[in-house]
């Protein structure tokens, strides 16, 4: 590698990034994207749910990735009383249980047919600066150091995000603004293979339990914990193991694989562009602070993004000014869900286990139309309306 | 650096499993994790402790 220049500079290359250089490079921008690791996708950091419905704006076609296609979610109360959710109101963490490394590689494959530059093992360790714009990044690979110069530069660093923080935007993250996550790979488990399960409550302080389920017996059990509800050290792990020894069916398996990870659950940022640069994806927080999943919201930003950025590219204008239509783009298609559910979920980290029980007591002898918030505490406020009186400001 | 306690991050692979969970929740944004090593700025860190909270494996220790 050598310094060098080109329009558009994607750093980070999982789907977030890859969407934004496929989408860039579509309308002819000249797209260079960078990637740390020595193979996209792997080691895999992600629960492998995600919903599927979004899949076609982004012009993502099925494909070997898919691992189990499931119907529904299931809810389980502290006292594991269960709700049945359809995967189309079951919120962007089901439908498809995926192979998360096979998805990365095919929206790379995807950016490198449009003619996106991809190149691995090479690391972000700086932006460049002309004055307030960003003009690029220095980069280590293989032990030397290079620039990259672009107009336009793409942070789309992951949760670990730093090169956000470089270009000066503030991305910084309060305690309760993430959850630690841990997940074993496991085999010989029983799980239902038509079902992702999330268990709810003290098990998880600010997070939940997850059971998602893939093929030949295998299943992604994890948890996420907030970070401000812990005490001491390797508390998520505790946690896990502890969720696992109560349940004969899931304690009987065997970890095949250890995923780690974190996970934002704040608000949505109050800005993600700025002289030169876009951030798009985890890196820009923009993790449903509900269900916790990504992968849908970094990939439609993306799209935004990567059209934003040819088109300034071809107006020959990186100013944030421009960059505008990024930022509003992406709100205008995602923030007042992201808002909304952020809002849901400082709701649900406040309810007590007793609380959890009855709403999801009242809501396993119903069957809902459609799913939403009124309807909900509609079923719940016919059983319990004791329950549903600290509701009355959320509505 | 006198007062400052010591922080010790376990990236030989016995504890870390390379998640990035530290890296993002820095305020100071001193922690850098390379595929298999995770360092950070000894000069910046003010052992205020959040990164071993946020460590799901119990992988950062301060002494």
């Amino acid at each position: 590698m050598l310094d060098q220049k080109t329009d558009v500079l994607v750093i980070g290359a999982g789907p977030a990034g890859s969407m934004t250089a496929k989408w860039a490079a579509k309308h002819g921008a000249k797209v260079l994207m960078i990637e740390k690791r020595q193979e996209i996708g792997s080691p895999v950091r992600c629960g492998e749910g995600m919903s599927k419905e979004w899949l076609p704006e982004v012009g993502i076609r099925p494909g070997k990735w898919i691992n189990v296609e499931v119907e529904g979610a299931r809810i389980f109360s502290p006292s594991e009383k269960v709700f049945e959710i359809n995967e189309k109101d079951a919120g962007n963490e089901v439908g498809y249980v995926v192979e998360r490394d096979g998805f990365d590689k095919q929206l790379a494959i995807d950016a490198a047919n449009e003619g996106v530059d991809v190149v691995l093992k090479t690391a972000a360790v700086a932006v460049l600066k002309e004055g307030k714009r960003i003009v690029g990044a220095r980069v280590k690979q293989f032990g030397e150091t290079f620039e990259i110069r672009a107009p336009i530069t793409i942070g789309a660093d992951g949760f670990e995000s730093q090169v956000g923080r470089w270009a000066g935007l503030p991305t910084n993250l309060q305690l309760r603004d993430m959850d630690t996550c841990l997940q074993y790979r496991m085999t010989n488990v029983d799980c239902d293979t038509r079902y992702c399960d999330f268990y709810l409550g003290k098990v998880a302080p600010g997070g939940y339990v997850w059971v998602f389920p893939k093929d030949q017996g295998l299943a992604n059990v994890g948890i996420g914990v907030q970070v401000s509800q812990l005490k001491s050290m390797a508390e998520a792990r505790s946690y896990l193991d502890a969720w696992i020894d109560k349940h004969p069916g899931y304690a009987k398996g065997k970890k095949i694989d250890i995923v780690g990870g974190g996970v934002s659950i704040s608000a949505p940022l109050k800005q993600t562009v700025t002289d030169g640069f876009m951030l798009v994806g985890d890196a820009a927080r923009m993790i449903d602070p509900l269900t916790g999943g990504g992968i849908a919201n970094g990939c439609i930003a993306g799209k935004i993004c990567g059209e934003v950025a040819a088109r300034a590219v071809e107006a020959n204008d990186p100013s944030a000014a421009f960059l505008q239509a990024y930022e509003k783009g992406w709100r205008a298609r995602l923030e007042e869900k992201l808002y909304r559910n952020w809002l849901a979920k400082e709701k649900l980290c406040t309810i007590p286990d007793e609380t959890f029980d009855k709403i999801i007591d009242a809501l396993q002898d119903v069957r809902l139309e459609k799913l939403s918030v009124h309807n909900i505490l509609k079923a719940v406020h016919e059983k319990y309306p004791e329950v549903t009186k600290e509701f009355e400001s959320f509505l | 650096m006198p007062n400052k306690k010591s922080l010790h991050i376990e990236s030989s692979g016995q504890l870390c499993i390379y998640c990035g969970a530290c890296v993002g929740i820095c305020p100071l944004n001193c922690i850098y994790l390379d595929e298999t090593r995770i360092t950070f700025d000894e000069r910046i860190c003010t052992r205020c402790e959040i990164c071993v909270r946020a460590c799901p494996v119990g992988a950062i220790e301060i002494g």
